[in-house]
Parts: C-alpha cells; structure tokens; sequence
C-alpha cells in the first residue's frame, strides 16, 4: 500500500437502497424466461440493442444473451457454460459474452438430444436456458456479435429463423460529421430504420399476427419516460460527494436495457426520489468520497461488488462511466412515441463504442468536465475488444485536454480468470497518489 | 533447367516485390506521379482505386517488432492489426495518400482508429460493407457504399472516374486473378512443384503491384509453368485452410512442407481466397462490383460474412475432396474472432467427414516452430499409418 492515506478496510459502498428493487426485477424477469416454454411462449434470441421492446409489444419472450452470460457471471455460475463452449472447440481469447452463451446453446442441444449423453442439473442454469424460435441480430460496432448470431444459428442446426439488422459505424469523415448531426449520422439512422421495419414484418411472420403498434408505442412512451428519471437522477451525480456510483448505474443497466418495461418508469422514480433525498442530506455512495473517478470500459460482471467496495476503501466515488453514461436509451429526446422506430434506430446507433474516437473523446471529456473527475481508471476487458479499442486514445486525451491521470487494469466481462487485481492495486494506488501530488502542488 | 531456372527468377521477382511492398509503391509513385492507396482487407474492390489512377495497395503485415503499436492498442489484438498501427506509428504509412477500407471486424476498425489518430492528416476512409449477405436492405447498401468509394476517390485523386475505367480495370483485375486461379490449378493437378513460399509471393504481390504489370510477368510464369512436367512426389498432400488478413510467415510454411508435406490447395486469404472471384460482367460496372462481394462469399465462404447458404466447413470438405488433400491444417491467426468463432464448426465437418486436421495459432511475436513441427510430423504420421493400415487390410 503507498498511498499517504491507507484504505480503511471496514469500508464499503454505500449503494442504493433502491437498487435492490433492480435485483428483484431481474430474478423475476429469469424466472418468467424459465417458464416461458411451459407457457407456450415463442421465444427469441438476441444480442446488442435493446429491440426487446419490438418482441414484448409482440408477446415474444426475449433473451438477451449478454444479459444472459452477465447474469451467470454475476451469479458465479458461468463456469459450466465455459467449459461447454471449450468443448465444442471455442476458443479462450474468444468474446467470453459470445463463449459463454455459445455454452449454454451446447448444452441445451445436447439435453434435446444430440447423443452426448447430457442430464439436466436443476441448480445449473447453463442449461436451463430455453431454445429459441428465432433469433434477431442488432449488434452496434462489434462484428463479432452478428457472427456469434451466425454461430448460434449453426448449433441449432439452422433451423431457428434467424434476422439480421446491421449497425453501420458512425466514421465521421465529413466535415459536417459529429454526434447527432451531419449527412452520415441521418444517413445511417434511415437505413437502420429501414431495416427495423422489415424486422417487424419478419417478427409478423414468426408470430402469425398484425404487429401490434399501438402497444410498442405505449412502451416507448414509458421507456422515454424512464430513460429521462434516469439521466435526471445521474446528473444529480455532479453534487460532491457524490450520491450515487458507476456501480449503481451498473445495477440499473438491465431495468433499462432489458427487463419488462412495465416496470421500468416506477423503478427509475424510485431510484430519482432517493437519489435527491442523498443530494439533500449530502450522502454519499462512498463513505468518504476523497476522489471522483471515470470508469471507462465495459463491466466485469463477476466483480461488481467487489469493485465497488475497492473503490469505496480508496475513498474514490467513481462518478460515471462510458458503459453507463453514453448508452441504453441515452438521448430520450429522440424518441418520439407516436412514430418510434427512427428514434429507436438512433438510440441503437448510440452504444458506447459506435462511434469513432473523435466523438467519442469528445463526449468523454464532457462528461469528465461535468462530473469533475480527478482521474480515470479504464478496465482493460481482455476479450472485449470492441471496448479496449479506443482506450489508448482516451487516456492519452484525457492527460492532454483535461490533464488527469489514468490508470488501466486488466479484467474481463465474464470470464474472472483475466482478472489481476494486484495490478489493479498497484495502479489504482499509483494514480491516487499522482493525484494527490497534482493537488499538493496546486495548493 | 534453362525453365526452372527462368521459373525462379520470376517467382523471385516477385517475392522481393511482395516482401517490400513499399519500396516498389514508392518507386512507382516516383515513376508515375500518380498517388498511392492503402486498402485494407479482406473484401475491399480494388478495380475503383485503379479505375481513379491510383495504384491500390493492400497493406501487408509488417515484420518489424511491435513497438510504438503498443500504446494504441492492446497485446490481446490479433497480428495484423497490431502491425497496422504500429506502422502508424513508426512513420511506415505515410507513403500512402489515403487509406480506404470496407470491412469492419471489430479489431479493425480499432487498428483504422487508432490511425487516424495518430496520423490525423492521412484521409483515412471506410465505406462499410453490410457483412449479413441475407437481407434485402443489403445490396443496396452495398451499392451505394461503392458509389461512396467512387466519389471520395475522386476527391483524392483530383479526376472523375469514368464507367469505362471501372470496366477496364475489371477486365485487367479478372484476367490477372486467372492466371493465378491457372497456377492454383496446376498446383491441384500436381504439374508444378511450387512451394507454399512462392505461392504465396505470387498472391501477395498482385495485392500490392500495379495489375498490368503483374499480369505481364504472371503471363510469363504461367507459360513457363504449362511447359513442365507432371510431378508424382510421394509426399502427404494437406490444404491450409483460414488465415484471414495477412499472410501466414513463410518460415511456418517451409516447416510444414519439410515435414513431408506437399500442399496442394489452400483458402487462406493470400492465396486462393483472394483470387477466387471474377467481377462478372454487367453493363453497370458498380453493379458488377456489387455483385462480385456477394459472389465472393458464395464461392469461398467467409466467416466474417452472415449468410444462410453458405457453409465454410462444407466448402472446405468438399474442396480436400476435390483436390486429393489427405489432412487439412488450419491456420487460425491468433485473437482473429470471427475465425475462433467458425473453428468448432469445420472441426466438427473435418471429424465426420474422417478428415485429418491440425490447429495452429499463429502469432506476430514468432512462432515455436520446433514445437509446431512436432505437431505436423504426428499429423503426417496419423496420415502415413492410415494409409497404410487401409491398404494392408
């Protein structure tokens, strides 16, 4: 330990209260995915984007597979899906999202009979995944999430119904380029438009139904309205110390990303309404924020506690975060509930990687200047590289522009054997105490 | 001898031409006043940039140690990538005046970032290829995304590029692919005993020669080579499979084929993947193009590509059935996704197809070849004793 303060190892994060509502909301969204064959549901597959509000309007049970992997992450329980998907011959350096939900589509063939010799294990929830009816690709930036699609489509045989909407990257070469502006951004909005309206005519086709607008319209004006609680409560965040964490707005990822939407708006109220009672009485999510941190780069699941109990013993309020600042429903204003489908399409041009780095950086360093950051800690995911790509170039632009420090570590989404937590002491130490030094010598 | 001695001083010719791409881009900027493109693999239709004057050059691997690269991206990238942007960073891409690209796994487009970042007065454009072949909404997509090309390559270059250039340079990239396809034919027929080494010089250097010229000496060559004699060599034939982006070290290939090895046929991306494909003709020379990315991926399957009808794996059994290959090593660069994501299932076809097959990672940091070579010889060896023990039975 170098630091001049050692941590204090009896200190936690003081987390949202409310976001052990989030915890039930998921349990309960699991367990309806788990019923969901016995209830004679169709059931699709997806990854990327948040088109799950197309398939609830159109009474599909959606499963999205990161939230899946996540989940069983989260839970310590992506062991048995890892060693399936390497079985099969997927290999280690492989997106461990894509390897672990390839798992449980490995085992979920071998339960329906491919002669493996494979017996359910109630406790397991590798296999307890239900197989799909179709599947719907809808991934932004990473190329390996259509092909993972692709992939999952060929464990099954080929036989799932399977469609793809692309994501074009926003490059930004024009001159008019930038974040929601210019020839390529409308450009690109309208062609994914256009293709989500030939998902909802192939989704017609699986369902033998009209598709029910009406009802994806009530959604979106509820996601909309959740989506905006949300953004409210996270610029309460700029107060000091700060009221809530990266790690609650990691918390609140699946009520906005995936769960059913009925309960969303009453889950973000919830949130907002505690989160200004804390700015009112000037509680923090660290017991002693000393610190305020960027956490750019993706989530490592198996250790969203334990992070957060990390940063909370340095004293680091870590502020805000790429994943959960720049993505999932972000700009509500585009939204417009009577005609949702080109607002959808933008929001899922919005992820937090698809964009070039001149607009990324540049978004970025805003939210580094709102939230008043000392410094940047950026989880360097070993099989993600869709996140690690512009991380060089962030930190380097955060040295430049705002003249804060960074510090990288290396971990994974999913899967715990990348993840080094001596170095992420020795680094994390390393950049306080350059923080420290910047203020010494300012004062 | 007088043949086989001109045979090698041409293959030669154009190894020293495909191991220092750029000092002949550099010569033949010099000697022609014309600009240079960089392209990028694995899909990109080199005919627009030659059609606009310029001479497209498709950036290789570089040998050179990862250095600078290392502060723009991660060791946990595959080979190719980490050598783009390290030679960004090494000064090595200056010589191009553009860098233009169509594929975007996601690795690459970190590499093409990182780029421009560090090179921010190199245009660097992408004109992104729908990768699901499936959807209607894609051909169109596609179509306008060359008509994209077609326009910023006008911009570069200063001058309009005309219908009639793009036709011919169609005519001058087809026949320069056939005569590759020719040799790779021979090679089938075993009528040529070229090594692995020199095939891949003959591809990789049309990536990154002016076309006449290649086709010029490829002309030469092929004649050459139609003038031999049958080869029967008592070696194992293997075809190499995978591969994508960047060349596989020669070293590697001189290990397997000094393990007993002939390979007679291969789908790596500087070899036969690359030549597989003619532009078909079309009175709409951007049609044509459209068209030959679609037929691209229906004649060799691609696992960066999405599409129903076409099986990577049934493609490769089919082919080692064609061709008389007796095992397949595949060839997988290490980090590549989209080719650790299709490996289970040509191990699964290999497997009930009673294919014999190896897996070898390649990296950019060297290779343990003494350890590889281990691994090949038991491959070889498995082969040798099935043989045998079919005939013996």
């Amino acid at each position: 330990m170098n630091i001049a303060v050692p941590p204090m190892e009896d200190k936690k994060a003081n987390k949202l209260k409310s976001t052990r509502i989030a915890g039930k909301l998921v349990n309960d969204y699991w367990e309806m995915v788990w019923r969901a064959k016995e209830e004679g549901k169709l059931i699709c597959w997806y990854e990327g984007s948040a088109i799950n509000p197309f398939l609830e309007a159109a009474d599909i049970c959606w499963v999205h597979g990161e939230a899946y992997s996540a989940m069983l992450a989260a839970r310590h329980q992506e062991e048995t899906a890892q060693r399936v998907a390497e079985e099969r011959g997927y290999m280690r350096e492989l997106c461990s999202y894509a390897r672990t939900h390839l798992g449980c589509a490995v085992s979920n063939q071998r339960l329906r009979g491919d002669n493996s010799g494979a017996t359910p294990d109630d406790d397991d929830l590798t296999w307890k995944l239900p197989a799909p009816d179709m599947i719907i690709s809808a991934y932004a930036y990473c190329s390996t999430g259509q092909q993972w699609d692709e992939m999952t489509s060929r464990v099954f045989g080929k036989k799932v119904p399977i469609f793809n909407v692309s994501l074009p990257w926003i490059w930004a070469s024009k001159p008019d380029a930038g974040y929601l502006r210019g020839h390529e951004w409308h450009e690109t909005s309208d062609y994914v438009a256009r293709q989500l309206y030939d998902m909802v005519k192939f989704i017609e086709e699986q369902t033998g139904k009209p598709y029910p607008w009406d009802r994806l319209r009530a959604m979106m004006a509820d996601i909309k309205r959740a989506s905006e609680l949300r953004l409210e409560a996270m610029d309460l965040c700029t107060a000091q110390p700060a009221p809530a964490s990266f790690f609650d707005w990691v918390v609140s990822i699946a009520p906005i990303n995936n769960l059913p939407v009925a309960g969303v708006k009453d889950y973000f109220e919830t949130v907002l309404a505690e989160v200004k009672q804390r700015v009112a009485s000037g509680e923090g999510a660290v017991p002693d924020e000393k610190y305020r941190l960027f956490f750019d780069g993706i989530m490592n699941w198996n250790k969203v506690g334990w992070l957060a109990n990390k940063f909370a013993r340095y004293d680091a309020a870590v502020v805000a975060g790429r994943y959960t600042h720049m993505a999932f429903w972000q700009e509500p204003d585009l939204i417009d509930p009577k005609n949702p489908v080109l607002g959808m399409a933008q929001n899922y041009l919005i992820c937090p990687n698809n964009h070039a780095a001149p607009i990324l950086i540049e978004l970025i360093m805003g939210l580094c200047r709102k939230f008043q950051v000392d410094g940047m800690v950026i989880h360097a995911s070993r099989t993600c590289r869709a996140f690690t790509n512009p991380q060089f170039m962030i930190a380097e632009a955060a040295q430049r522009q705002l003249g804060i420090p960074s510090s990288m570590f290396e971990g994974d989404v999913t899967d715990e054997s990348f993840y080094k937590d001596e170095l992420l002491n020795s680094r994390v130490e390393a950049m306080l105490e350059a923080i420290e030094s910047r203020r010494m010598a300012v004062a | 001898m007088k043949q086989t001695a001109e045979i090698e001083e041409i293959v030669g010719r154009l190894a020293a031409i495909a191991e220092d791409p750029n000092a002949y881009a550099v010569e033949w900027k010099a000697r022609t006043q014309r600009k240079i493109i960089g392209i990028l693999p694995m899909n990109f239709p080199a005919e627009i940039v030659h059609a606009a004057g310029a001479l497209p050059v498709l950036v290789q691997e570089d040998n050179a140690a990862i250095t600078y690269g290392r502060s723009l991206l991660f060791e946990f990238y595959c080979g190719y990538t980490r050598s783009l942007v390290d030679q960004a960073a090494t000064g090595k891409l200056k010589i191009y005046d553009g860098i233009f690209l169509v594929d975007h796994c996601v690795a690459l487009l970190g590499a093409v970032d990182a780029i421009r970042f560090e090179v921010p007065d190199l245009p660097v454009f992408l004109a992104q290829f729908t990768a699901s072949m499936d959807e209607d909404t894609t051909r169109p997509q596609v179509h306008g995304r060359i008509t994209e090309l077609r326009e910023r390559l006008e911009e570069l270059c200063g001058s309009s590029v005309t219908d009639e250039a793009i036709c011919r340079s169609i005519e001058a990239y087809n026949r320069d692919r056939a005569l590759l396809r020719r040799v790779y034919e021979m090679r089938r027929l075993g009528r040529i005993s070229l090594s692995s080494r020199q095939m891949q010089a003959l591809v990789k250097s049309a990536m990154v020669m002016d076309v006449d010229e290649h086709s010029q000496i490829m002309t030469r060559l092929v004649a050459h080579l139609e003038a031999g004699s049958v080869h029967s060599t008592g070696l194992v034939k293997l075809h190499l499979s995978g591969h994508f982006c960047h060349a596989p070290r020669p070293e590697l290939l001189d290990m397997i084929e000094s393990c007993g090895v002939a390979v007679v046929d291969d789908d790596v991306y500087t070899g036969y993947r690359y030549i597989s494909t003619d532009v078909p003709h079309k009175a709409d020379p951007i049609t044509a193009l459209t068209q030959w990315y679609f037929d691209r991926n229906d004649n060799v399957p691609c696992s960066t590509r999405a599409q129903k009808s076409a099986d990577w794996e049934s493609y490769l059994a089919n082919a080692v059935e064609k061709n008389g290959a007796e095992g397949v090593i595949v060839l997988v660069a290490k980090f590549c996704e989209p080719h650790m994501l299709y490996y289970p299932e040509l191990r699964k076809e290999l497997h009930k197809r009673g294919i014999p097959h190896l897996l070898i990672e390649t990296e950019h940091e060297g290779l343990a070849l003494e350890m590889l070579k281990t691994r090949v010889e038991a491959l070889i060896e498995g082969i040798r004793r099935s043989v045998l023990s079919r005939e013996t039975a």
